[in-house]
């Protein structure tokens, strides 16, 4: 081989750059085709349900959605990681019931942070195995799923039982500026969500790891650590949503957030969060659970039946993924 | 190079490597001075990148002790080995695709505000920038997606990450397997600059020709151990194939 000694200076003019529209629309086309579900949903139920548009409705679906949209920031994390938590619905029900068996009996105060290290302890134990034992967080957190559920209602007989400590019942029914204080909860969960994973370091790792966990150890991180905690914040914000729930219904019942993982993870899957990790958005969450929100909640007030919503979430599921990998990305060719 | 009590900025003694019951290395001793050039060579499974795994801290060895300075290298891993100055190019360059250009560059050691805890975004794309600039790298965008580049520009970038930081070692493993001709010139250009500035250099690479280029000396590999040590000057290529497959 001779070295190339012509030192004169090629520069590439080929574009490397669209329109800033182009540019905004590529970077953020996952959330934006939800959003664009959203939006033609929510326009389709103003037009067709007359109690949709309402101050009360609109306040109603933000207090329904609110743990979902607690536990859907949370999931985001866990997911884009490459892993997945199956265990918060089961440590919702589990949460739910030791508030109410603990508030009945003692110190709210000591029940609530009891109830809220119950969730955090069975992400501890999640997030160890996982990380530390090198299980697939599939399997750890779908025999949690199993076995939590179980425990509470060991605890509980099966029974519910009922919340009657007001200040208490102010988290699950409490009215701040026109909204109630789960969504207040909510918002602020999703907010911070969102500066850690697109500001901090936490949230660059967490993307890392789920891109190349190998190139992020080579780096000096400690990925392991990383993961449990992960699950741990999951299994705690689970916790929080079983309270917000418990004190909604004045009721810590073990049955409460059966089926709820699945809702969370489709919210997740819905806002363009990559089941294999390495993408993920924490507002295109809150954007998906808004959207199985609003289908539950209008196709009642169409007086469709009810047994619909389950049947319309999944085909909007699959709608919403076709629109994300193809349709989206053609018409945005076009518009560079 | 001034020589001090110690000459050499690593050391390597009797390094033993074992997966499972598969023998990877079996007491390797291995040296390398400030400013030094080393062509590490030998056959696919001689221990070449196992080697230099350990060096960076990406694999712990069994048994063996590692030297930087004359001193010893008490907890190995990968941020005790950037902390004193080594850093590698791997073969499968250890790239996040998902994430942009200056996110990898800055990856484990990112630029961020003591007190909000928040990414210094502005000043990692400016810096990212500037590196890339330096070292003739063309990429116009430090916003671009890893994964969008082509193999010759991600290799770029893999090399670009090792060397912004002012190592004191750098092991280059492959680092021009995906490269145009030209570009290959540019990376053995940057191997005789740095080691120039005192900085040790390990290369591997299956480009032999390359190594009688930048060479000081090379140390081969077989079976596990460090089979011969040869000078440029004292060998050719046939000479340096020879030793490689253990004759």
């Amino acid at each position: 081989m001779t070295a190339n000694t012509e030192a004169e200076v090629r520069v590439d003019s080929r574009r490397t750059q669209g329109s800033p529209l182009h540019e905004f629309t590529t970077a953020h086309f996952n959330v934006l085709s939800i959003l664009a579900v959203f939006i033609i949903l929510f326009v389709f139920f103003s037009i067709r349900a007359d109690a949709f548009l309402t101050v009360d409705n609109l306040v109603n679906i933000g207090r329904q959605i609110a743990p979902t949209v607690v536990v859907a920031t949370l999931m985001t994390f866990v997911i884009t990681t490459g892993a997945i938590d199956l265990s918060v619905g089961s440590i919702v029900g589990l949460s739910a019931s030791v508030l109410g068996l603990m508030a009945k009996t003692g110190n709210p105060l000591l029940a609530l942070a009891a109830t809220l290290a119950v969730g955090a302890g069975i992400g501890l134990i999640n997030g160890y195995l996982t990380a530390y034992g090198k299980l697939q967080s599939f399997i750890v957190t779908l025999a949690a799923l199993i076995a939590v559920r179980g425990v509470a209602l060991l605890i509980t007989q099966g029974y519910s039982t009922p919340i009657e400590v007001n200040w208490l019942l102010v988290i699950g029914q409490g009215q701040f500026l026109g909204l109630y204080t789960p969504t207040w909860i909510a918002i602020a969960t999703v907010l911070v969500g969102w500066y850690v994973f697109t500001q901090t370091r936490f949230g660059r790792y967490v993307v890392a790891v789920g891109s190349n966990a190998e190139a992020l150890r080579r780096s000096g991180v400690d990925i392991r650590r990383l993961q449990m905690w992960a699950l741990v914040l999951t299994g705690l914000f689970a916790a929080v949503a079983g309270v917000l729930v418990s004190t909604r219904l004045a009721s810590g019942s073990s049955n409460s957030g059966t089926g709820f993982e699945l809702e969370v993870i489709t919210a997740v899957v819905l806002g363009g969060t990559s089941l294999m990790g390495g993408r993920g958005s924490v507002v295109g969450s809150m954007i998906g659970a808004m959207t199985l929100g609003i289908i539950a909640n209008g196709l009642v007030l169409l007086q469709v039946d009810v047994y619909w919503v389950p049947i319309t979430q999944g085909v909007i599921l699959i709608v919403a993924i076709l629109l994300n990998g193809n349709l989206v990305s053609r018409v945005i060719g076009r518009i560079r | 190079m001034t020589i001090t009590e110690n000459p050499y900025r690593v050391e390597m003694i009797d390094i033993r490597k074992s997966f499972g019951a598969i023998e990877a290395l079996r007491g390797v001793n291995f040296q390398i001075a400030p400013g030094e050039v080393i062509g590490l060579v030998g056959d696919n499974g001689a221990g070449k990148s196992t080697l230099m795994k350990m060096l960076a801290g990406a694999e712990i060895p069994d048994a063996g002790k590692m030297l930087i300075d004359g001193v010893e290298l008490a907890r190995s891993g990968p941020r005790s080995a950037r902390a004193h100055g080594i850093e590698m190019v791997y073969q499968d360059l250890a790239l996040c695709d998902d994430l942009d250009v200056a996110s990898n560059l800055f990856l484990g050691r990112e630029l961020y505000h003591p007190w909000s805890r928040r990414l210094d975004h502005r000043a990692m794309h400016a810096r990212a920038q500037e590196h890339l600039q330096r070292l003739h790298i063309r990429v116009k965008k430090t916003r671009q997606g890893v994964g969008t580049l082509s193999g010759g520009q991600r290799q770029a970038i893999a090399i670009a990450r090792a060397v912004t930081f002012d190592p004191k070692v750098l092991v280059l493993d492959e680092p021009t397997a995906a490269l145009a001709a030209k570009e290959v010139e540019t990376v053995l250009q940057l191997v005789r600059d740095i080691s120039s500035r005192g900085v040790s250099v390990i290369l591997i690479t299956h480009r032999l020709q390359d190594l009688f280029e930048v060479a000081d000396r090379f140390v081969v590999l077989y079976e596990g151990a460090v089979w011969r040590e040869l000078v440029p000057a004292e060998t050719d290529l046939s000479g340096l194939v020879t030793a490689m497959m253990g004759k």
